[in-house]
């Protein structure tokens, strides 16, 4: 199992906003075609009895927990509150937290991080897609048309530019055993590392392709990570061509004090003989000459 | 949003950190009212956002007879580029021993990092390189929300025990204002005590509503206005414009461009489900920026649907030709209302940059 699994019951905090609901339906959707449980109560506080698509609102996460065996919860909270979303979830020790919203103070993000640790909870995100394991389930917003099962493992920062990759990988014929959006931001849950470990505890993944960009340094740990147990790996890094000190989209995208550049992060790669695509079309060719 | 070093000083005042005595002024005629306020001596510090200020002429020595003149003088300088529009009139210290004090945030540790040292007054960077045993790093847990005192202890060691509360007070306002980075450098030793002598706080962009501020300063007017219509917008230097949805497609479409040889003019990231009056937005937005010769539109929808950012993209009716890759919902309907009205569309994203560089060519 890769954080959540086909018999894994999902929550939805923020169920009953706009993108709560939309994406209730895609899950359950996806859920239905591949014979999973998905999306099994939703959360808002305040909205207990309303249903979304047949699925059961509560006020509190306990409240939903009292009813349903939930082993992910999936948030689309909203900036201000998702800190306490996360350590709503945690408190009630919910395995793994998905958590999709963008713009959440980086002051809430690293305490709800460090009390879903201590709860034995693993939080995803935020800013980000969230995960899906072709054929199993669905925990975000990865359009599902995109993938085919497979043994490629993907990793990364970025929303659209998975898809991108996704659709090259699929379309040059390899399917993907597990997909996980690790997030934008300067602090985020799990990192490329750990999902490294879960690819490897899941034994079903032959190769992974770490999809980075500028900022932190989270990918060269990440590859040290995967020669450490010996997976092999591909990578592709966004912003070669990204100005120092500007902000490119996500809240972590930013070269500071010399730390972060795209150019020094390839260099580090390939000086750990990992192959590096200069274009993410190229990402399939590197997996096939591995 | 970065603080400067004025409104910095007034946050520390304000947190019990002890500043010099200084007065903000915006004109030189303001100089000679500030300097009797002041002191005997001072120094005039431009207030611009940039490293080095010092080297490049952006702090002078005055006194009471030449000040007005050395005020007209730093207000007539550009500092790296930068207008020099507000100077803090400050008294000059006599410093007996000069230290380093920062709270930052370590993405990797997830953690507070309070970086400390007594050989203060250089580049921290250089201090990190060649002499990493002289800068303490301690982490904090993120549970915290005061410094408990075994951990100001490891930051101070054997220094004198007023920097302890120094450290506090600092650690309170990298916690009170949402910061990304709280430093004191040089944080100096005087015949008066210990003082802040310079600051820098940075404040977490995604914290600035809760903190009362509605405008970013640090962008430009057009990073702004994009920035009221949901964009992430840069501006660069090239002549093809770039719309893309999502921040990694959109820096994988600049890295493209570059790899073709060719120099984008911007980044535009127009989020997620944009509807068609955005994408009309944002292709008017870089239309709009002087030089743009084309304009590369690469969309790939999961919630986006493409018969909307066909309208947005028609209805902008900009005069440079717009290339266009979009993939996801409702694709079809948007490639033929694209094509009965003559725009050029690229089944992959590297055929569509191709096809942009090679029109500016």
């Amino acid at each position: 199992m890769i954080y959540a699994g086909k018999n894994t019951g999902i929550l939805v905090q923020g169920a009953t906003g706009s993108q709560g609901k939309f994406h209730i339906n895609l899950m359950n959707a996806y859920a239905k075609q591949v014979g999973g449980t998905g999306v099994v109560a939703g959360m808002t506080p305040g909205k207990a009895g309303q249903e979304v698509f047949g699925v059961p609102v509560y006020d509190s996460v306990a409240d939903a927990l009292d009813e349903h065996e939930i082993g992910a919860s999936v948030i689309f909270v909203p900036a201000g509150g998702c800190g306490d979303a996360i350590m709503e979830a945690a408190d009630s020790r919910i395995p793994t937290i998905v958590t999709i919203t963008e713009h959440v103070p980086v002051h809430d993000i690293m305490r709800a991080v460090a009390y879903a640790g201590s709860r034995g909870s693993r939080v995803i995100g935020p800013n980000c897609p969230g995960m899906l394991v072709p054929d199993e389930c669905k925990l975000g917003i990865i359009p599902a048309n995109l993938c085919r099962k497979g043994d490629v493992g993907v990793i990364s920062r970025s929303g659209t530019l998975t898809y991108q990759v996704i659709s090259e990988l699929t379309s040059a014929g390899f399917g993907q055993s597990g997909i996980i959006g690790i997030g934008g931001d300067a602090v985020i849950g799990q990192t490329f590392s750990e999902v490294m470990d879960e690819f490897h505890a899941d034994g079903r993944t032959k190769t992974v392709v770490l999809i980075g960009e500028v900022g932190g340094s989270l990918e060269i740990e990440g590859a040290r990570r995967a020669l450490d147990i010996g997976m092999p790996i591909v990578s592709y890094i966004a912003g070669v061509s990204a100005p120092k000190e500007k902000r490119m989209g996500h809240a972590g995208a930013i070269v500071e004090g010399g730390e972060g550049d795209a150019a020094s992060k390839i260099e580090r790669l390939r000086a750990l003989d990992i192959p590096v695509a200069s274009r993410p079309s190229e990402i399939p060719e590197l997996i096939r000459s591995l | 949003m970065k603080f400067r070093e004025y409104e910095a000083k007034q946050i520390f005042r304000e947190a019990g950190i002890p500043v010099p005595n200084s007065v903000l002024i915006t004109s030189a005629d303001e100089a000679n009212a500030a300097q009797k306020k002041v002191a005997e001596k001072v120094v005039l510090k431009a207030q611009v956002d940039v490293g080095g200020r010092g080297k490049a002429g952006g702090i002078l020595p005055a006194n009471a007879e030449n000040i007005s003149e050395v005020a007209r003088d730093l207000f007539g300088k550009t500092i790296k580029g930068l207008p020099v529009e507000k100077i803090l009139v400050e008294e000059a210290l006599e410093i007996s021993h000069e230290y380093y004090l920062s709270i930052t945030i370590d993405r990797a540790k997830k953690m507070p990092l309070i970086l400390f040292s007594s050989e203060g007054g250089v580049e921290i960077e250089t201090l990190a390189k060649e002499r990493p045993e002289a800068l303490r790093r301690v982490y904090v847990d993120p549970s915290f929300v005061t410094l408990p005192d075994f951990i100001v202890r490891n930051v101070i060691g054997t220094n004198p025990k007023e920097i302890g509360k120094i450290v506090r007070d600092l650690f309170a306002v990298f916690r009170s204002k949402d910061a990304v980075l709280a430093e004191i450098n040089p944080l100096v030793m005087t015949q008066k005590g210990i003082l802040a002598a310079d600051g820098k706080i940075i404040l977490d962009d995604n914290a600035l509503i809760r903190q009362g501020i509605s405008e970013n300063r640090d962008l430009t007017p057009r990073e702004a206005e994009a920035e009221k219509h949901g964009f992430s917008y840069v501006e660069l230097d090239g002549n093809i414009g770039v719309i893309g949805n999502g921040a990694g497609l959109t820096m994988a479409t600049l890295d493209i461009i570059s790899h073709y040889h060719g120099k984008a003019a911007n980044f535009l990231d127009v989020g997620g489900g944009a509807a068609s009056d955005r994408v009309m937005y944002a292709v008017r937005l870089v239309a709009s920026m002087p030089g743009v010769k084309v304009i590369v539109v690469n969309l790939l929808g999961g919630i986006t649907r493409c018969d909307e950012v066909a309208k947005g993209i028609i209805e902008a009716g900009v005069p440079q030709p717009v290339i266009v890759r979009i993939a996801g919902t409702n694709e079809e309907e948007g490639r033929k209302l694209l094509q009965e009205c003559g725009y050029v569309m690229s089944d992959t994203m590297d055929a569509a940059i191709r096809q942009a560089v090679e029109a500016v060519q």
